[in-house]
């Protein structure tokens, strides 16, 4: 497997541009890091996951559908340049192959495959965390990895478009094996996600109860901020926009911790409660889609709970509800 | 379950509205007018009683509307549309015979006629409701051998308010069918000498073989408790029970995310679902 230094990783990627659409870990000028295109701001790979959601490259916030002009309709077509994103981490990746799998299921949404089909995504992981901390690694779920050893990146395909990537990296030091390192990742504490688990088995057991919600949403300011950043979260808004001539159809983020979120125009709204908005939002990753797709949608990225000013992310919400209803009951053992 | 809608190759692209001409239009109430639709090229839609279509208004969006026509009926779209909002008021001020409108789908699971076919069937609509019962009430006349005894109970809140009057007046009088209609109320100023009461003041007189019926509900939220508690005391289990659920649909097709049941999307897993798989969920019913 080739190594590189970060000024090499830098200047492969930026010879990459010719072929694709890189997407890359890039610092804003207040320190936050986000994913943008190399000329956007100067590349920061090493810093762990980026600010802002990770997924949106495939589904951005604002995406046009389609432009209607003087009776004619142009869809969205795929994009020419195939999208390189990299700077996922192994959480990050995992929430992508989530949505992945639901924009591909039932009826294929081609407005996100547009942009997807044809891509490649390259994790960082290893020694190159925010602060010095090390970073999972995915083993998987992309096509490169780059495994940070504190001083070099190591190169780990693990697809065909991966090993092409590879290919052209420039050559570098050869290294045999990054055992030292996979134990290192493997020797990660992983009490958040059996927090999640043990939270994931009370919620479909029906054993959180609505004044648990009213808590949280009392707590809750609709900044719907852990909505927006989430790598999993995929509500969409759908709006026309007229601009002279020319109608555009867009779809838009959406928020369901919004009141009008499930408004319909007849009045009723199933979601008009703050609590059940509260719940959705939790219930919906934990037990909802676990019991339609056969797993949890959370990947434990952190970034609700580093956003979230009322400290109610998804992280401190389990702590919670494992605290207060997780011990043994009379009537059952502990979950 | 309602029938699960055939999974068809998706159309590509999948929110690309499909061309279709206004073929006419009817006032129905002040506020409700029928909109038959026809595709452009041609072609039939493919729908079944109890699905829905996303009407596509170019500046206003799309929004989600029942059928209210049997395919048995010709290849056409009939919708019942309500003026509600932004995109429903526009097609009731701009649509005339002759104008172009988008449709996508038909979307949704339908009414399981399959498991109806040899009982009796009770079809129970309130308001907007009739809209998709209309297209089920259609198909059981069009295979009337199909069924047993085929009840419609309607109701709306004025005599005004009531959808559909010509097709009411026909089937209340019609061989085939026992149709009986209530309101809420009948203001003076409104001819009216059926029953006054809500729908389920309609429901302990009727005489139904549990063993053999299958009822069917649509209408506005608030109805489905007390309609469901009518029905268990004439000893319906509850996967004799139809529901159709109404919801915010903004994309159709499982991915917008805002009609969702818990782990169900009512545009797909629904509209129509049978009563004993969505009950236990909150915010179902």
């Amino acid at each position: 497997m080739k190594s590189l230094t970060l000024q090499q990783v830098q200047d492969f990627l930026r010879s990459l541009t010719s072929d694709y659409d890189v997407q890359a870990p890039i610092a804003l000028p207040d320190g936050t890091r986000v994913l943008g295109r190399l000329d956007e701001g100067p590349l920061a790979i090493p810093g762990g996951r980026v600010d802002s959601k990770p997924t949106s490259p495939f589904f951005p916030q604002l995406d046009r559908i389609f432009a209607y002009r003087r009776g004619s309709i142009a869809m969205q077509q795929p994009v020419e340049k195939p999208l390189l994103v990299v700077g996922l981490t192994a959480e990050d990746a995992d929430a992508l192959t989530f949505i992945d799998e639901f924009f591909a299921a039932e009826y294929r949404d081609d407005v996100y495959f547009n942009k997807r089909d044809r891509s490649a995504v390259i994790v960082v992981s290893g020694r190159c965390g925010k602060d010095g901390g090390f970073l999972k690694i995915a083993g998987g779920d992309c096509d490169l990895e780059f495994v940070c050893d504190g001083e070099r990146y190591v190169l780990v395909p693990y697809t065909e478009a991966g090993k092409r990537l590879a290919h052209r990296a420039p050559e570098g030091d050869e290294v045999s094996s990054i055992a030292d390192l996979q134990a290192e990742s493997d020797a990660l504490p992983d009490d958040d996600r059996q927090v999640l688990e043990r939270a994931s088995r009370l919620l479909q057991e029906d054993r959180v109860p609505e004044e648990f919600w009213a808590e949280i949403a009392d707590r809750c300011i609709a900044c719907t901020a852990c909505n927006l950043l989430c790598p999993t979260c995929t509500c969409f808004e759908v709006f026309d926009w007229t601009r002279g001539e020319q109608i555009e159809r867009y779809r838009l983020w959406d928020s369901c911790q919004l009141a009008g979120f499930m408004r319909e125009a007849s009045g009723h709204n199933p979601m008009g409660e703050e609590h059940v908005r509260t719940r959705r939002r939790i219930h919906h990753k934990l037990a909802a889609d676990r019991t339609r797709w056969g797993r949890i949608s959370c990947s434990l990225c952190g970034r609700c709970d580093d956003v979230c000013p009322s400290g109610i992310g998804i992280k401190a919400v389990t702590r919670e509800i494992v605290r207060r209803f997780g011990i043994e009951k009379e009537n059952g053992p502990e979950t | 379950m309602g029938r699960p809608p055939t999974r068809q190759q998706a159309p590509a692209p999948l929110y690309r509205p499909v061309p279709c001409t206004v073929q006419s239009v009817a006032d129905l109430t002040p506020t409700e007018k029928l909109f038959r639709l026809v595709r452009e090229d041609g072609r039939p839609f493919g729908h079944r009683p109890g699905q829905f279509v996303q009407v596509s208004m170019l500046g206003a969006g799309e929004a989600p509307i029942s059928v209210s026509s049997s395919p048995t009926r010709g290849p056409y779209l009939d919708l019942g549309v309500r003026r509600a909002g932004e995109l429903t008021g526009l097609m009731h001020e701009v649509l005339a015979p002759g104008a172009e409108v988008g449709i996508r789908g038909p979307f949704g699971t339908s009414f399981d006629t399959d498991a109806m076919r040899g009982g009796d069937v009770l079809l129970i609509a309130g308001g907007c409701g009739l809209a998709p019962m209309r297209a089920l009430i259609q198909y059981c006349e069009d295979r009337r051998d199909e069924f047993g005894n085929v009840t419609v109970l309607y109701g709306a809140r004025t005599p005004e308010d009531r959808l559909y009057k010509d097709d009411l007046a026909e089937w209340s009088r019609s061989p085939h069918l026992d149709c009986r209609c209530t309101v809420d109320e009948a203001p003076p100023d409104q001819q009216w000498d059926g029953n006054v009461g809500v729908i389920t003041t309609l429901m302990p007189p009727l005489e139904v073989d549990p063993q053999r019926t299958t009822a069917v509900i649509v209408g506005p939220p608030v109805m489905y408790r007390f309609v469901i508690s009518e029905l268990e005391a004439k000893r319906l289990r509850h996967d004799q029970v139809i529901v159709s659920l109404e919801r915010h649909m903004k994309c159709g097709v499982g991915k917008c995310g805002h009609c969702t049941i818990e782990h169900l999307y009512c545009c797909l897993d629904g509209p129509v679902f049978r009563l004993d798989e969505i009950i236990h969920l909150k915010g179902a019913i």
